[in-house]
């Protein structure tokens, strides 16, 4: 807390601005004595408030994790729900003018379907005759909600007969909106365990390595460039080689993206290391040293801090880094594979240049994954203008 | 019956030639290098008239010139760049139905189907200029391959058999003159040229080459150096390079219409026509048409498709799952997309380990109940729509209509729906459900799981997919393992494979029967009796029940003597194949899609791409011309 | 400063041999070995293999003998005649493969790079300098667009558009007539037209990370006390600007640019296979799912070098750009 007291330099500027006369008076008391009253994370949150970009990023990341959350319930089907009278179908208009002109409630037409004779192209187009409204909290396929309890209760649904498939079809006429929105719950977790062993790893034994320096240095930096030589593909291809067939899918990929991230700590390990070797000439890290302060505490309180901001930078940078990396792995035909979906399988499927070239739909999955990285990026940037100590 | 057939051909082509072939004609590009001195001219270079092989194009005399664009990913695709200009000895009749002489101008054989007596043509000339006798041939048999200079094992068409005890016996060869040899087998050996047409098309090798580079002849140390020349480790691979995968390599003669000219890595692989090739048109325009093939380097599938639908790529063939894409660009893309047939039995089977080495499972596999429940618990109508977009027929795997015994209503067995059914058969296998009644056991109440291997691509992906599905619905827990080339190969030697998703494709079983007979480790069903087969019993597995009357058939194949005995050893061989269904089929053949630039013509509307006809050369690229 | 070069390049040398003992036997790792992988291949054009064979074929490689045996002959080869050993699916030595793609990996790799530095360093300090602007914003949706979509997706969706646009992928390095030609203005011209896809893809993928990075450690810097000083005494903004804070933040950037040696002379490799250019990363790609032990191994071998002399470079740099890191032994 004290730290506050100490560097309030955010604050200096505005009461200097005060004393000139650029700020009305009691606004300027007002509100620093709110500042100086302001807990650290206070003062994060009401920087925060300030960017509004980042704001939106976090309202935006927020829903995306919430429908993971809520995934079996938002989604219409299930990731095994194939259907083979509407392979490769487009996503379905909904509509709220009918033929004749009348204005109603949201509803969709059924889906007729017709085969190109040439190109054996399938093509879907709407069915006026038949008209089903969207409805709200129906009953559809049932699954295990959280894995806690039984439900077949959906958040839309369209009735008996007709198809409602919002984004289109895949390749096995399985609804795409319900593969994206179960498929984040893979894909905007599991980064997450990954991200986290290496960036304590990374966390921990580049500042060890960067504020003793000498022989310790040496150590860790010899440490790093053999792990940095590894070669992860054949790792990867030995390691899915090795692992029995029994072992589920998910938890499989779960263990590779582990025992990778011990190899992928190095980068961050050696930019904070970089970081700790100048500051830790600062001055007051010196006079912290010379009144007996702890290396832990020195490390921890007055180091650290001190490049809070890079941390966090780079941190939200790796999260959109884990989820393409993910997709990249099932490029390689090293991913997860479905049924198991992620929006790395979506991607891998969607790749295949018949799918670009005339199923555009399949490329959706994309604008969730950049929407995501997006919004990881401003929320990160958000945060790093909150957490920077001299603003 | 066949010398007379010999006979009348050969009258015929007499005919045709001597009609045709007034005065031989050459491409530009030649006529030039003649003109300049650097090349002898057109009739020096070509047999004499009589033994010039006339060819019909397929729709009109072409024109001289053009280079065919094709993809290709380095030398490891060596057996497409091989394939489509391959000149065998004998190669097949456009039909598929027997040999025709090619390389070799005809042959006469004996009564007892014992002694070959094989004529080349006189006058005939390697691709350096070389003159192209039996002697090569004899050069080939004696010092390539039954010295295994180029690493393989002689052949099993150069084998008669003892139809009493057994007992194999080598072939020998003798030269009769410069263009006639004789081979001579123990035993009756009926198939041999068609035998020779699949196990080794080109029974023959540029003596005059070979002398310069052989340990044999110039001694080891020498070899050494040129093998280090050639950029090569040690002497074998040189042999093998040299000796089998010759093509490609721009110092060795070939007796191909284009030859290599350049380096095989290079970003582009050039082969240039060969001014010796000894193939003429009815009017007398030395063949090939095309001046060049030119082999683009690629580093993934993709770019075929992406050169076909630019036009970068003039020739290419496509599985049925590409139809769509294809067809939607043909106009654009400036090409026609046909439908070439195939001897594929079926696009999507599972194959079932007959030796798998667990004691359970081994059981189960060989019991005909349990494979015609997991048969009859796959909806195959639905099947074939989400894997193939309802392109191929909803089938079992069955042989073609139309080609060597073919089976009726193989097709429809064991393809009707019936999840009740299968469950019943698992049910009266013995196989108890769990406590929490989500999958059965082994009969001894142990856990059952099958493991389905496979090799990852989008077909099989979604297919594999589909199967567990189906098999979770009645009560079986199914692994999906995904093997790369190395560890399925691996796997399958070491008889580790359990149920492996690969197809059949066989275009008759007497002639290459390693599918269906197992006679070595190839196919995944057969486990390891092939290994017991092929190694006399040493190791292996004892083949047991009803593959021991495959194993029986076989045995009287070779020493079958008329084509009605080899229709019916064929057709009984298959009766049982098809009576056990080893191999689960879930979705009907499909065709191979070859794409073709608009601009070619002389390109044949349909043939049967098998490897045993090699694939696109049975097209008979040779005389393709551009418009 | 020398002394220090000197002793780090010294202790170099265990490294690399240490690191080339694990890099190999990783690479082995994997199940079969390339005999099984080659075979693999051959039988998929229904070439005939006999068990005779296809064991003679791994003597003949020595792929029956342990993956140190192996080793030993290999690094011995290296050390006492500079052989790196033979390429079984190229069937050449190794540094005949290597060396055919260097040049045009060089140029592809060095071409994006530059394009990379040159725009993400002055983007990030345009970011910085004008916070929250218009042109901050979009600076970074630019940049996160091209890190938010996968590399390999992007290069198929620019694919895809330039032959719907164009009628022409855009597929390798030249067009196919330019192939085996000498070097003419019309094939240069061809060149740079291919480029520009791989430019996109494979610079964007870098720049939003360095534009992020220069606008975070910029805006760090500007708001620091000694520039508030230096104003005081009457600096020229620019000046300070330039002077001291790009330079102070660019050190993290310093810190990791030494690595980027390794990706110059690999080239971005899914993107690599995906636009089918002809660089090293797909070759090693392949020669690691081949188990090509030797040419992996070689690469492999190489990349560490680089690896370690861009530690030190890095390390050089940042002495450089910090004045007070001076790698005097610590306490």
């Amino acid at each position: 807390m004290n730290q506050n007291k100490k560097k309030p330099q955010g604050g200096l500027l505005r009461r200097l601005l005060g004393q000139m006369g650029f700020l009305p008076q009691r606004m300027v008391v007002d509100e620093t004595e709110a500042y100086y009253a302001a807990s650290q994370w206070q003062l994060m949150g009401r920087k925060f408030r300030k960017h509004k970009l980042a704001r939106i990023a976090m309202v935006v990341l927020g829903l995306l994790y919430l429908q993971a959350l809520l995934g079996q319930f938002i989604a219409p089907q299930g990731l095994t729900t194939y259907s083979s009278a509407f392979v490769n179908c487009g996503p379905t208009p909904i509509r709220i003018v009918d033929d004749s002109g009348r204005l109603r409630a949201p509803f969709v037409y059924g889906i007729a379907t017709e085969r190109d004779p040439v190109t054996m192209r399938k093509h879907y187009t709407e069915d006026r005759s038949r008209i089903y409204p969207i409805q709200f909290f129906t009953r559809g396929e049932p699954y295990r909600f959280l894995g806690l309890f039984e439900s077949d209760l959906h958040l839309f649904g369209v009735g008996e007969g007709g198809r409602i498939f919002l984004y289109g079809t895949d390749g096995g006429g399985r609804d795409l909106f319900s593969r994206i929105v179960l498929g984040s719950q893979v894909s905007l977790s599991l980064p997450l365990v990954g991200l986290s062993v290496s960036f304590v790893l990374g966390l921990v034994i580049g500042s060890i390595s960067g504020y003793f320096g000498g022989i310790v240095d040496s150590i860790i930096q010899r440490l790093i460039e053999v792990l940095m030589s590894f070669p992860t593909l054949p790792l990867w291809m030995a390691l899915s080689a090795a692992i029995p067939p029994r072992v589920p899918m998910l938890q499989m990929y779960l263990l590779i993206t582990m025992i990778l991230s011990l190899l992928s700590w190095t980068g961050l390990a050696r930019t904070v290391r970089g970081k700790f070797m100048s500051l830790r000439e600062e001055d007051y890290v010196m006079a912290a040293r010379l009144a007996g302060v702890s290396d832990r505490k020195i490390i921890m309180t007055h180091l650290i801090p001190g490049f809070m901001s890079y941390l966090i930078v780079s941190m939200t940078m790796s999260v959109p880094a884990m989820i393409i990396g993910e997709t990249s792995m099932s490029f390689l035909g090293l991913g997860l594979r479905s049924p198991v979906t992620s929006w790395g399988v979506l991607l891998k499927e969607a790749q295949e240049i018949q799918n670009v070239a005339l199923y555009s739909w399949k490329l959706i999955p994309l604008v969730y994954v950049i929407v995501t990285v997006i919004s990881f990026n401003f929320f990160g940037d958000g945060l790093r203008d909150a957490a920077d100590p001299y603003t | 019956m066949r010398k007379l057939t010999l006979l009348l051909l050969s009258v015929l082509l007499v005919c045709l030639a001597s009609l045709a072939a007034a005065e031989l004609k050459e491409a530009p590009m030649l006529a030039e290098l003649v003109a300049a001195g650097t090349l002898p001219p057109v009739e020096e270079r070509m047999p004499v008239e009589a033994d010039i092989l006339v060819v019909e194009p397929e729709d009109e005399i072409g024109q001289y010139g053009g280079a065919l664009q094709l993809a290709w990913k380095g030398s490891n695709d060596r057996w497409w760049a091989g394939k489509m200009t391959e000149e065998p000895l004998f190669r097949f009749k456009p039909d598929g139905s027997g040999v025709e002489p090619n390389v070799a101008k005809g042959y006469d054989v004996n009564e007892d189907a014992t002694v070959f007596t094989i004529y080349l043509r006189e006058g005939m000339r390697w691709s350096d200029g070389m003159p192209f006798t039996a002697r090569d041939v004899l050069f080939y048999w004696d010092h390539l391959l039954t010295k295994e200079t180029f690493g393989k094992s002689i052949y099993e068409c150069y084998y008669s058999i003892d139809p009493d005890t057994g007992e194999k016996a080598l072939a020998s060869f003798e030269l009769v003159d410069d263009y006639t040899f004789r081979v001579t087998h123990k035993y009756p050996s009926a198939q041999f040229l068609e035998r020779v047409a699949i196990d080794n098309k080109w029974l023959f090798a540029p003596a005059h080459f070979h002398e310069k580079v052989l340990a044999e002849f110039i001694g080891e140390e020498e070899a050494l150096d040129v093998a280090a020349e050639w950029g090569f480790n040690d002497i074998a691979s040189l042999g093998k390079y040299t000796g089998y995968y010759y093509w490609t390599f721009q110092q060795i003669p070939t007796l191909r219409a284009w030859v290599a000219s350049n380096d095989h890595e290079a970003q582009k692989f050039v082969m240039m026509r060969n001014p010796y090739y000894f193939k003429t048109d009815t009017a007398g325009n030395q063949l090939p048409y095309l001046d060049q093939l030119d082999f683009n380097k690629i580093q993934d599938d993709s770019h075929i498709e992406l050169g076909v639908l630019s036009g970068d790529v003039d020739m290419a063939v496509f599985g049925v799952d590409k139809f769509t894409i294809l067809k939607e660009n043909e106009q654009k893309g400036g090409y026609r997309v046909l439908n070439y047939g195939s001897t594929d039995w079926t696009s999507f089977s599972i194959q079932l380990n007959q030796t798998v080495k667990d004691d359970n499972l081994r059981a189960l596999f060989r019991d005909i109940r349990f494979r015609e429940a997991l048969s009859i618990a796959v909806d195959r109508e639905e099947f074939v729509n989400l894997v193939y977009d309802g392109l191929v027929d909803p089938i079992q795997i069955s042989i073609p209509e139309g080609l060597v015994n073919y089976q009726e209503g193989w097709a429809q067995r064991w393809a009707q729906y019936d999840p009740q059914k299968a469950a019943d058969l698992l049910d009266e296998i013995g196989l108890p459900w769990d406590a929490a009644k989500e999958y059965r056991n082994n009969p001894d109440g142990s856990e059952l799981t099958l493991t389905i291997h496979y090799g990852s691509n989008t077909l099989n992906d979604m297919g594999t997919e589909l199967l567990k599905k189906y098999f979770n619905e009645v009560g079986l827990n199914v692994n999906l393992k995904v093997l790369d080339g190395a560890l399925w190969n691996e796997m399958k030697y070491n008889n580790e494979l359990e149920i492996a998703v690969e197809t059949i494709a066989c275009f008759n079983v007497t002639l290459r029967p390693e599918t269906v007979v197992p006679v070595r480790v190839l196919t995944p069903w057969q486990g390891h009796y092939g290994e017991w087969v092929a190694t006399g019993g040493a190791s292996g597995v004892e083949p047991e029940g009803d593959v021991v009357k495959i194993l029986d058939a076989w045995k009287l194949v070779s020493s079958a003597r008329t084509q009605e005995e080899l229709d019916r050893l064929g057709d009984e061989i298959i009766k049982v194949f098809a009576e056990n269904n080893w191999v689960i089929g879930y979705a009907g053949p499909a065709p191979k899609l070859a794409v073709f630039d608009a601009r070619l013509i002389n390109v044949p509307e349909h043939v049967i791409y098998a490897d045993e006809f090699r694939d696109l050369g049975h097209a008979r690229p040779f005389q393709f011309s551009f418009k | 400063m020398l002394r220090f070069i000197s002793r780090r390049l010294l202790v170099m040398i265990p490294m690399v041999l240490l690191i080339s003992v694990i890099v190999f036997f990783v690479i082995q790792l994997p199940p079969g070995d390339f005999m099984s992988s080659y075979i693999a291949k051959m039988e998929a054009s229904n070439e005939v293999f006999d068990q005779n064979t296809i064991a003679r074929m791994r003597a003949q490689y020595g792929l029956d003998q342990p993956w140190y045996v192996q080793y030993a002959k290999w690094i011995a080869g290296i050390l006492t005649r500079g052989d790196f050993g033979y390429s079984f699916s190229y069937n050449r030595p190794v540094w005949d493969v290597l060396s055919q793609r260097m040049g045009t990996t060089l140029a592809i790799s060095l071409t994006t790079m530059a394009f990379t530095y040159l725009f993400s360093i002055p983007a990030g300090i345009y970011s910085a300098v004008k916070q929250y602007s218009f042109g901050d914003y979009l600076l970074s949706v630019i940049g996160f667009l091209g890190m938010g979509t996968p590399n390999f997706l992007f290069a198929i969706i620019l694919m895809v558009i330039s032959y719907n646009w164009f009628g022409d992928p855009m597929l390798g390095l030249v067009s196919q007539q330019f192939v085996n030609q000498p070097m003419s203005w019309a094939k240069l011209l061809d060149i740079l037209k291919h480029m520009i896809i791989p430019v996109i893809v494979i610079g964007t993928a870098n720049t939003c990370g360095l534009i992020r990075t220069m606008r975070s450690q910029l805006l760090d810097e500007i708001s620091r006390p000694y520039v508030l000083t230096a104003r005081a005494k009457g600096l020229s903004e620019k000046r300070i600007l330039y002077k001291y804070c790009v330079r102070a933040a660019l050190n993290p950037i310093a810190s990791t640019i030494g690595w980027s040696l390794t990706s110059i002379f690999t080239g971005s490799t899914i993107s690599a296979i995906v636009m089918n250019l002809p660089t090293q990363g797909p070759l090693l790609h392949q020669a690691l799912l081949n188990q090509d032990m030797y040419l992996a191994g070689s690469w492999l071998l190489l990349m560490t070098v680089m690896i370690l002399l861009g530690t030190i470079l890095s390390d050089i740099l940042l002495a450089w750009l910090d004045p007070r890191i001076r790698y005097v032994k610590a306490r």
